[in-house]
């Protein structure tokens, strides 16, 4: 019980990268195909941010840090109450390029089927043999 | 400006393509003069800094002027520096080579190709030079989609083959995606030098293996291991010429480089071969792989699927020679890096004017191509000589260290395998020989068919790239002691 | 971080996640993506991501599902061919079995979930959080890292919104009109009440867009955010009205420029830092040409600056792209 308190998201990661992992290589429609790919890459996200997140700690912009002046205020920054940026930045990049690979995946969909006329491999295989 | 020549070779091409989009949009036909001047300025660039490498030493350039593990560095060292110039000069030669192809098999999307094209090889520049991890991953993704694209701008055939290749291709970036986050969360950095110091003084973790273990697959993904191979051949042949000619020398190339310098500059020596302990099961792996690649390569009748198993076949080498784990083994592999490239670049540049002119690639319907087209086959010859390892060519130089590694690793299977797969390649390009230059052309009316004509060779803007690189591969050959004195041995004393 | 949230969140992704591959009828599997998209969103929440579950509910839930509905309506929605495959799943069912079980054994090497000494948290990230106003005076730390300490990694993100936009729009276009039309008939949505929704929603959605890119300095947001809700208004409004009305507001030609001004944009001020004496994206020596700012001020305003340009290619490349999908290439009708 332990070990699933401390580790829960880590668990949930893997599981949810496996299923995105089995949906890429064993589905035969195209367009599922890219749903789990888009899964998979949720989930490496999701460990990213896990990797990231600090008990008790807010989101990481930085509370007070102008007066009414809007001068900034000079004070100690601990570490611990914010959360940590880097890991969330990784994944802005990795979200855009996700969305990116899943539009022109189904861009190839599209151009696949006005030429096979069908979205599933096993069909587009034995037509073409 | 020299200073600042690192930054250059990647930002030209970067700005190039935008403004060939822009322009593009109101003179679609300066596209490829744009792209033309692009490259020879990065050929430039990156030649002062290959000058600059071997005066000086490892050159190291801070963007925004962060300091290292804050912000994203730039290392050009003696591995890169090379394989820096081999990709500009090869994008030059590609981009001067396409023109006609371009213009016959894409019409109206001419700034487009270039565009992307040009974005391709600011990918790879971008991942050969770069020492942060991420940020190779961001690189990664930017010449995995481009590539994508521009394998899909023919016809038929090429959109299911490309949709393979895009989810091989993901899951091969997202599993090296996955080694860098279990990375960042044992040493809390991105920056590839950093990461060595922080691992080599902590007790190694069953983590550190699991990042190991996925960046490695998601390279092998990439470079077409066998067996992960699968989506290679029918990528590479259902492409458009240039396509696959810009594609086939650099893009598994660039990943065999990423696998060395995570071995070399990420993870040390002792790692992997003292505590790891895998190089006997991935050497066996790559000996399937010589030996399936060359296997496969014999039943093939199209002769570009044919060159695309042989590609399999030289990664086998490559991947072998560097988990041999001593010197030769590695200088091997890297220098057949730049080899290979050029040697893959020539003979596919060779086949693309065959494909021009005649229009398929059977090798039963090239009866009589030595009369007909005669320049051509002979830069075929000096790119078939070269795989087969014949001197003065590169391709003899990277086959003698390799098999001198494999010796003094005592991997007996390695060095059959390479003796083989020498054999195998001499049998295929005879049997081209022999349909080309011995068998007649077929007894026709002259004026019935225009391919019939008895000397018909490839555009001028073809002949002269194709030349260009068979004169290369003899060159590399006779500079290998250079080569491997100013470039590859400074490298290796900080290695092993 | 809110424990309970997050796990009953994650309990209920498990169960959209394999319904989504489950589901036959491909409208109900991105529905349910849909959903297990949003529920992410939720997820980073808890973990305290709010700027990445700002870009995820705005990229993955709003416009990925677009473009999958896009697909779908131009390809087919069922599949109807069946063969058996039962061999090669369960052959996947154990190498992902293999290599979950790898992953899973690691767990237990692994810092604890939370832990703030943990090293991802203390080398790097920390001198960003201790730093970040010291050195460019911007509060949102996330934002500062972004456009500035790793502002090269941006760059080229950009750079693959521009990159995805030209390959599709390369893929797709065509001129000919094929013999036997593929899409189902097409009924032009004349609703009074998506009309006057939309009337409505639009300019408060670009307004929000363009605060949250002007804001992106002290409250969640950015570029990416605000360029993505700024694509969502021109796709609404080219679902609500008529194809052909969308796009004489923004036709091919100027969707093509200005995706390509945006990153012109961005790499623009690294190379005038870069003639200016300093390394690429070097914003501090800006200073000499900005009137009244000292070296870090001029850092806050380049952010600004580079923002402008990444939303720019943000919005353009989003509603480019659902152009090219929904119509196939043909640029004639769309959803």
């Amino acid at each position: 019980m332990e070990f699933i308190i401390n580790y829960f998201n880590y668990i949930i990661v893997v599981i949810i990268m496996m299923i995105g992992l089995w949906g890429m290589l064993a589905l035969s429609n195209l367009v599922k195909k890219l749903i789990s790919m888009a899964i998979f890459q949720t989930g490496i996200i999701l460990f990213y941010i896990s990797m990231g997140a600090k008990i008790d700690s807010s989101i990481p912009i930085i509370k007070q840090a102008y007066d009414e002046h809007h001068h900034p205020i000079h004070q100690v920054i601990n570490n611990a109450d914010y959360a940590n940026p880097l890991t969330q930045i990784l994944m802005l990049t990795a979200i855009v390029v996700g969305v990116a690979t899943l539009g022109l995946g189904l861009a190839l969909t599209q151009k696949v089927y006005s030429e096979h006329k069908s979205l599933n491999e096993d069909e587009i295989l034995e037509s073409l043999s | 400006m020299i200073e600042q020549a690192p930054i250059l070779i990647v930002v030209t091409p970067l700005l190039a393509a935008l403004f060939i989009t822009i322009i593009g949009l109101y003179r679609p036909l300066y596209s490829w003069v744009l792209t033309i001047i692009t490259f020879v300025i990065t050929s430039i660039f990156s030649f002062i800094t290959l000058k600059k490498v071997i005066e000086t030493g490892t050159i190291r350039y801070m963007l925004g002027n962060w300091p290292a593990p804050f912000g994203i560095e730039y290392v050009i060292d003696h591995l890169n520096a090379l394989i820096v110039f081999m990709i500009a000069v090869v994008g030059l030669i590609v981009a001067i080579y396409s023109k006609h192809d371009v213009k016959k098999e894409l019409g109206d999307k001419i700034p487009h190709f270039y565009s992307l094209f040009t974005l391709l090889v600011t990918g790879l520049l971008g991942i050969t030079l770069t020492g942060d991890a991420f940020n190779l991953y961001v690189l990664l993704e930017i010449s995995a989609l481009t590539s994508y694209a521009l394998l899909a701008l023919s016809k038929g055939r090429a959109y299911i083959a490309t949709f393979n290749y895009l989810i091989m291709g993901t899951i091969g970036a997202c599993f090296y995606l996955l080694g860098v986050g279990y990375l960042l969360i044992n040493t809390g950095s991105l920056n590839m030098t950093d990461i060595f110091v922080i691992l080599s003084n902590n007790p190694t973790s069953y983590a550190v293996l699991v990042a190991f273990l996925f960046i490695m697959i998601g390279m092998w993904i990439k470079m077409a291991l066998f067996p992960l191979h699968s989506w290679l051949p029918n990528a590479y042949t259902y492409a458009p010429t240039s396509t696959s000619c810009l594609l086939a020398p650099l893009m598994t190339k660039v990943s065999v480089y990423v696998m060395l310098r995570m071995m070399t500059s990420v993870f040390n020596y002792n790692y992997i071969f003292n505590v790891l302990g895998w190089q006997t099961i991935i050497v066996s792996l790559a000996v399937i792989a010589i030996l399936a690649g060359s296997i496969f390569a014999l039943r093939q009748d199209n002769l570009k699927k044919m060159l695309t198993y042989l590609i399999v076949a030289e990664i086998g080498y490559m991947v072998g020679g560097a988990w041999l784990g001593n010197a030769n083994g590695f200088t091997g592999a890297s220098y057949h890096i730049i080899a290979d490239g050029f040697m893959t670049l020539c003979l596919f540049l060779a086949v693309g004017c065959i494909i021009y002119k005649i229009g398929d690639a059977q090798i039963s319907s090239m009866k009589g191509i030595f009369t007909k087209m005669p320049i051509t086959m002979i830069g075929f010859l000096v790119g078939a000589f070269s795989m087969i390892g014949v001197p003065p060519t590169c391709g003899f130089f990277s086959k003698w260290y390799l098999i001198s590694g494999a010796y003094e690793a005592q991997a007996w299977p390695f060095m059959v395998a390479l003796l083989i797969s020498s054999l195998v390649n001499a049998i295929l390009f005879f049997r081209i020989i022999e349909v080309g230059y011995f068998q007649a052309m077929p007894n026709e009316d002259p004026e019935a068919h225009p391919k019939q004509q008895k000397y018909n060779e490839a555009p001028i803007s073809m002949l002269i790239p194709l030349l260009t690189t068979a004169a290369i591969l003899i060159g590399i050959g006779l500079y290998t002691s250079e080569i491997v004195t100013y470039l590859i041995e400074p490298f290796m004393d900080n290695f092993l | 971080m809110i424990f309970g949230l997050d796990a009953l969140s994650l309990v209920l992704i498990l169960i959209c996640a394999i319904l989504a591959l489950y589901i036959k009828d491909l409208m109900g599997s991105v529905i349910v993506f849909g959903a297990y998209s949003f529920l992410m969103c939720v997820v980073w929440t808890c973990n305290a991501a709010v700027d990445v579950a700002f870009t995820e509910a705005a990229v993955g839930a709003g416009v990925g599902t677009v473009f999958l509905v896009s697909t779908i309506y131009n390809t087919r929605r069922v599949d109807t061919y069946r063969k058996n495959r039962v061999l090669k799943q369960l052959f996947m069912f154990l190498v992902v079995c293999v290599v979950g079980s790898i992953l899973l054994k690691t767990i237990t090497d692994l810092p604890h979930w939370g832990d703030a000494q943990a090293p991802a948290n203390t080398h790097v990230s920390a001198y960003f959080l201790e730093n970040s106003i010291a050195d460019t005076h911007v509060p949102n730390v996330v934002t500062s890292v972004l456009a500035d300490y790793r502002g090269f990694d941006t760059m080229f993100e950009t750079c693959v919104v521009f990159v995805a936009f030209i390959a599709i729009f390369a893929l797709l276009r065509t001129r000919k009109i094929p013999a036997k039309d593929l899409t189902p008939p097409h009924t032009p949505v004349d609703s009074l009440i998506i009309k006057v929704a939309s009337h409505l929603m639009i300019p408060f959605m670009q307004l929000f867009a363009l605060y949250v890119v002007a804001h992106g300095h002290y409250s969640p947001g950015g570029g990416f955010q605000g360029g993505v809700i700024l694509g969502a208004s021109l796709i609404l409004l080219a679902i609500s009205y008529d194809f052909e009305r969308a796009l004489e507001y923004l036709n091919e030609k100027k969707i093509i420029l200005f995706v390509a001004l945006g990153v012109l944009i961005y790499a623009g001020i690294g190379v005038i830092c870069f003639f200016l004496g300093g390394n690429f994206l070097d914003y501090s020596v800006l200073s000499k040409i900005l009137p009244a700012t000292d070296t870090i001020m001029a850092r806050s305003h380049a952010m600004l600056g580079v923002e402008v340009g990444v939303a720019l290619t943000v919005m353009v490349s989003m509603y480019g792209i659902y152009l090219c999908l929904s119509s196939n290439g043909r640029m004639d009708k769309g959803i």
